[in-house]
């Protein structure tokens, strides 16, 4: 394999297979509970109550969607920032999950906002609350959002310049569009780095502070989560997750569009994640020990239960693994036990964190999601995945060659793959 | 450190723009403005120097003392019977009968149950110092309101567990406020707890020719259509709820017989006193026993007259003087008149219209038959 | 790797300035913001007969919820515990002491009106806020729905209108602004309470009530005022004849509750200087590194 290979639209399978049918159907189903929710209102919709007034819309939508986002950014940083060059074929998918993350992140957060028609109201200075933290999150999301497009743009530039031909009567903007990416080509270039660590800086201040969020409720969350360096633990964690996320993509895009798997480069990103995972776990259990919380892990409570599962089954056995050589040199180890375990994992602490350790004062019931809420969450991450395949097949974003019919094990390549970077 | 000067800068000219809205809004000149045109100094109340919120170090205060000191006051003092009229315009007045509450009142402190404020010579009336309205400027004294409401409810509700308004207020006319169907002059509505009246009483008494009174309280209540204090008038709190009931043993013969001769006085002393226990009432008991039609009858549907039940004439037109062959249906009597006879007036067959008799057949028909035997019509069987 | 860690490093130092901080604001108990000016209530519930009118008045003054008056003289609600929510911003409950259990009290719970609220802290676009006058006040036309304030509070006050597809509000007590501040009245409930069972007025004067009574009548109060220091210090406070354990007021520290979040978001803002350093950092290493690449360019393959 060359890993210097450039990226390039993958086009040589169709954007429909089996798989994309399944998850267009059900990414239809969350647009059509989606438009329910809007038109019948949160009542009528969601199991959301007075106890528990926020549910997985905001602990997975948002919270863990946000924390898988990551990868965005630990990726630029490494590639970009610490100029690790053999690790550059996989920021722009990095990045295309990371913007794609983030914008389904305010899709499905539009979703949860009673009022969501008033969205834009943090961006007035008028209405500002700099003690909210919920105030900082928001505006680094938005931020952040605007960087990630900012980011993108170069691969927009490479795609289009010089190209723009829409169809039918749009073809009016064709000049309006043409002269903007020469300028944004044009310009770009001097201040992507800018950018690229001001995304970074962004990053670490609103995933931290996610953590901060729920340490407004000191009586309603359970001693095992809540901790005043609940911050910190989450910004390591979302470093953490970040290169499995990474990892966990690249090898379904190789699969999904049978490429072969940029296993060296992914091996070698695996070697940074035990590490990380180590930092993470070492902060949490002595920040345990430090609280003299030891007693709620073993008082076999369902909050008990969720914690271990998240700290064994999430941090430990995936730390065990990637430590090893073979497990990281190995492509199914990599995805299954690893990287799909670790985002498992991470993604069950940030439920944990804001559904499973909150316990309403007067809890009248316990919180279970509704088969909306339940719909529209699959349906995000379905239509999330449907969108970023079409973006891959459209855009110059992964590097990887093409494989033969069996999967990846041979090397030689297929004429349209040459065609197509001949068309490059 | 700029977060909070700012916060400070703030809430200061907010509170400086609120100020003239409210007396409130301003710092007290003194620690107790209320005070203010008293002679007092800190010392006659506070024992230390500074005393603060949480330990003010109070004295016994000089009103308590006073307290203490407690006149000799005697009921006859005060008038029996106190309207309170403040919100006439809601409600009417309540009447609140001090000469009761006095006397309940000395199972408990005497006046100082509710009166804590006793001085020797008069007792003032409460709105001599709690006034229409809270007072702002001395949060620990009640208005009017107030402490009308903590006098009666701090008692009235322990055994009623009832806070409606109604119970004592009944609603002025025109007030718009609706009334809750009580009968507040009754002990049940004065937020009594549901009395259950017991069925029988046998009393056992010294008088040699009858000894035994039976007297069937809830068939009293029913008959009569009585309501509790018809007969318990003036009776206090003692009378059920002191266990060892000495105001009952103490009665005296005039009293004992005082709630039966309301209505009694001159009946017989075997109205009541008998050597047995006697049967309940059966109207079969008056010598006339009810028959289908009646029995199913509120006793006032006959006896309209109320307490005193008056005896009534066999006689059905001394009721049902009305009827005659064109409106009484004679088939309710069981036997259905052929055509020949209905045509007939009442008294062809009844005897100057003496229903209770046999119906004579002689003034039409000379074979000598009787009804029971030669029928004017058919029987209708049941 | 080595600077990956010492990011970390930096970070976690961030982090434990800015808890030392917190522990110091957290041990402080005295109160945050001076707020013995502001209006509040005192709740004496030795004095409470449970009547419901201070419900009834709630509800003909703000959330009109078209219950006819009858139904506020139903004591059977007693059996069961109830919480505010949006058609009542306040409820009785009764409680005992379960050592007392027929010494039966009751209990009015509404909006506490914390001297430092969690809620108006939390809300990201300042639509709830503390008033000078003491009031904790929604300006509806801020809020965007987020329910932030409802995770926020330590008393689980603030309600919210599900049911509405469109302008839904959270609803809570409002401490009745309007009549308190502009029309220099008593909160509704206040006015009707018939035993005066809720004294209205600066806080450090009803401070000084609670404690007259507590001190006259020792038989009759726990010696305890809540809210005088729970949370920071709520602008309604409370007399209970038995331990506020048996009630459903929740066991509170004396420190407010957004203390915490506020240290760490303050410390990580403080005047933008983390961020920046951050990005200075970052920079730094960009460009160290650029060079550092640009010289070993052909060996990078190795690493």
């Amino acid at each position: 394999m060359t890993s210097h290979e450039l990226p390039h639209p993958i086009r040589q399978t169709p954007f429909f297979t089996k798989g994309t049918i399944v998850l267009a159907i059900l990414a239809g189903l969350g647009v059509a509970a989606y438009l329910y929710r809007m038109i019948a209102g949160l009542e009528a919709s969601t199991n959301l109550n007075d106890q528990y007034p926020w549910g997985i819309w905001i602990a997975i939508d948002v919270a863990t969607g946000v924390a898988l986002a990551a990868g965005g950014f630990t990726t630029a940083a490494l590639a970009d920032i610490f100029h690790k060059e053999r690790y550059h074929v996989i920021v722009r998918p990095a990045l295309l999950t990371a913007m794609l993350g983030y914008t389904f992140v305010v899709i499905g957060l539009l979703a949860d906002l009673g009022r969501y028609y008033n969205v834009w109201h943090p961006m007035l200075p008028s209405m500002w609350q700099g003690d909210s933290v919920l105030f900082e999150v928001g505006i680094c999301v938005m931020i952040y959002l605007t960087v990630l497009y900012i980011e993108f743009l170069p691969i927009v530039v490479e795609r289009f310049k010089g190209r723009v031909n829409l169809p039918g009567i749009l073809g009016i903007f064709n000049d309006l569009i043409e002269s903007f990416l020469t300028i944004a080509d044009r310009t770009l270039g001097r201040f992507i780095s800018l950018f690229i660590i001001a995304g970074v800086v962004l990053s670490c201040l609103h995933q931290s502070s996610l953590g901060t969020l729920m340490l407004i409720a000191p009586t309603k969350m359970h001693p095992l989560w809540y901790t005043s360096i609940s911050p910190l633990l989450f910004l390591l964690s979302a470093i953490a997750v970040g290169f499995p996320m990474v990892m966990f993509e690249s090898i379904l895009a190789s699969k999904s569009f049978k490429l072969k798997p940029e296993t060296s480069v992914l091996a070698s990103l695996a070697r940074y994640v035990p590490v990380l995972l180590g930092v993470y776990c070492a902060i949490k259990v002595v920040d345990l020990a430090m609280r003299d919380a030891w007693g709620y892990v073993f008082d076999g409570s369902f909050e008990s239960i969720m914690w271990l599962i998240e700290m064994v089954g999430g941090i430990l056995i995936p730390m065990i693994l990637l430590s090893s050589e073979k497990f990281r040199n190995s492509v199914r180890w990599l995805f299954v036990s690893s990287a799909l375990v670790i985002v498992l994992g991470v993604a069950l602490n940030r439920i944990n964190v804001f559904l499973v350790a909150y316990t309403p004062l007067y809890p009248d019931g316990v919180y279970i999601p509704s088969i909306f809420e339940v719909m529209v969450t699959v349906g995000l991450i379905s239509g999330l995945v449907l969108v970023y395949r079409l973006l891959v097949m459209n855009f110059p974003i992964i590097s990887g060659e093409e494989s033969g019919p069996d999967r990846g094990r041979r090397l030689t390549k297929t004429p349209i793959a040459q065609e197509v970077r001949q068309g490059n | 450190m700029k977060r909070i000067l700012l916060t400070c800068l703030v809430l200061g000219a907010l509170t400086l723009m609120l100020a003239p809205l409210t007396s409130l809004g301003q710092r007290p000149m003194s620690a107790h403005p209320e005070l203010d045109h008293v002679d007092l100094d800190c010392s006659s109340c506070h024992s230390c120097e500074e005393p603060t919120i949480q330990e003010p170090c109070l004295k016994a205060c000089p009103r308590h003392a006073a307290m203490q000191k407690t006149g000799q006051h005697q009921l006859s003092e005060a008038p029996d019977t106190i309207m309170l009229a403040e919100i006439a315009d809601q409600f009417q007045p309540v009447r609140f009968n001090h000469k009761l509450h006095a006397e309940m009142a000395e199972m408990g402190q005497d006046c100082a149950t509710c009166h804590h404020y006793s001085p020797e010579d008069e007792i003032p009336p409460c709105k001599e110092c709690h006034g229409g309205e809270a007072n702002p400027t001395n949060l620990r004294q009640p208005s009017l309101k107030g402490a009308y409401h903590r006098q009666c409810l701090s008692c009235h509700r322990e055994w009623s567990h009832d806070t409606k308004c109604v119970v004592c207020h009944l609603p002025a006319e025109g007030s718009g406020v609706v009334a809750m169907g009580y009968d507040s002059t009754d002990i049940i509505g004065i937020s009594h707890p549901v009395i259950t009246e017991p069925e029988k009483k046998v009393y056992h008494t010294p008088y040699e020719e009858g000894p035994v009174v039976t007297f069937y309280h809830k068939e009293h209540i029913e008959l009569f259509d009585l309501r509790c204090v018809d007969c318990h008038q003036e009776e206090n709190c003692s009378y059920c709820h002191d266990l060892q009931k000495p105001a009952q043993l103490a009665k005296s013969q005039e009293e004992v017989h005082a709630m039966c001769n309301n209505c009694h006085l001159n009946d017989a002393c075997s109205k009541c006193h008998d050597t047995k226990e006697r049967p309940g009432f059966t109207h079969a008991s008056t010598g006339w026993e009810l028959g289908r039609y009646h029995q199913g009858l509120d006793c006032r549907a006959c006896h309209p007259t109320g307490k005193r039940i008056s005896r009534l004439s066999n006689d059905c037109v001394a009721c049902h003087g009305g009827w005659n062959q064109e409106n009484f249906d004679h088939a309710v009597t069981g036997l259905r008149l052929d055509e020949l006879h209905q045509m007939m007036e009442c008294e062809d067959c009844h005897v100057d219209l003496q229903f209770t008799q046999t119906p004579d057949c002689t003034g039409c028909h000379d074979d000598g038959r009787t009804a029971e035997f030669a029928p004017p019509g058919d029987w209708i069987n049941e | 790797m080595a600077i990956n860690r010492r990011n970390f490093f930096k970070l976690a130092a961030a982090g434990s300035t800015a808890l030392a901080v917190g522990k110091a604001h957290a041990d402080d108990s005295g109160l945050t913001v001076d707020c013995s000016d502001n209006y509040g209530v005192l709740v004496d519930t030795a004095v409470c007969i449970g009547c419901r009118r201070c419900e009834l008045a709630c509800d003909q003054e703000h959330t009109k919820s078209g219950r006819p008056p009858e139904s506020f003289d139903d004591k059977s609600v007693y059996e069961k515990h109830r919480r505010p929510n949006k058609d009542a911003f306040t409820v009785v409950n009764e409680f005992a002491d379960p050592a007392k259990p027929d010494d039966k009290y009751t209990m009015k719970v509404q909006c506490m009106h914390c001297n430092d609220p969690a809620c108006a802290s939390a809300c990201l676009v300042g639509a709830l806020r503390k008033d000078a006058a003491g009031p904790v006040v929604y300006e509806e036309w801020r809020c965007i729905g987020c329910r932030y304030c409802m995770v926020a509070c330590p008393f689980q006050i603030p309600t919210y209108e599900y049911d509405k597809a469109l302008e839904p509000r959270v609803r809570k007590c409002t401490f009745c602004y309007e009549r308190i501040t502009e029309e220099g009245q008593m909160p509704a409930c206040v006015a009707i309470c018939p035993n005066e069972a809720l004294t209205f007025g600066t806080r450090q004067r009803l401070l000084e009530v609670a404690h007259y009574r507590i001190k006259s009548h020792p038989e009759r109060y726990v010696d305890h005022v809540y809210g005088e220091k729970e949370a920071g210090g709520t602008s309604w406070m409370y007399l209970a004849p038995a331990e506020f354990a048996h009630t459903e007021l929740p066991r509170l520290d004396h420190s407010a509750i957004p203390t915490l979040t506020e240290t760490i978001q303050h410390g990580i803002f403080k005047s933008f200087l983390p961020p920046l350093a951050l990005y200075g950092l970052l920079g730094l290493i960009m460009h160290s590194t650029r060079e550092k690449k640009d010289r070993s360019e052909e060996s990078s393959n190795h690493d």
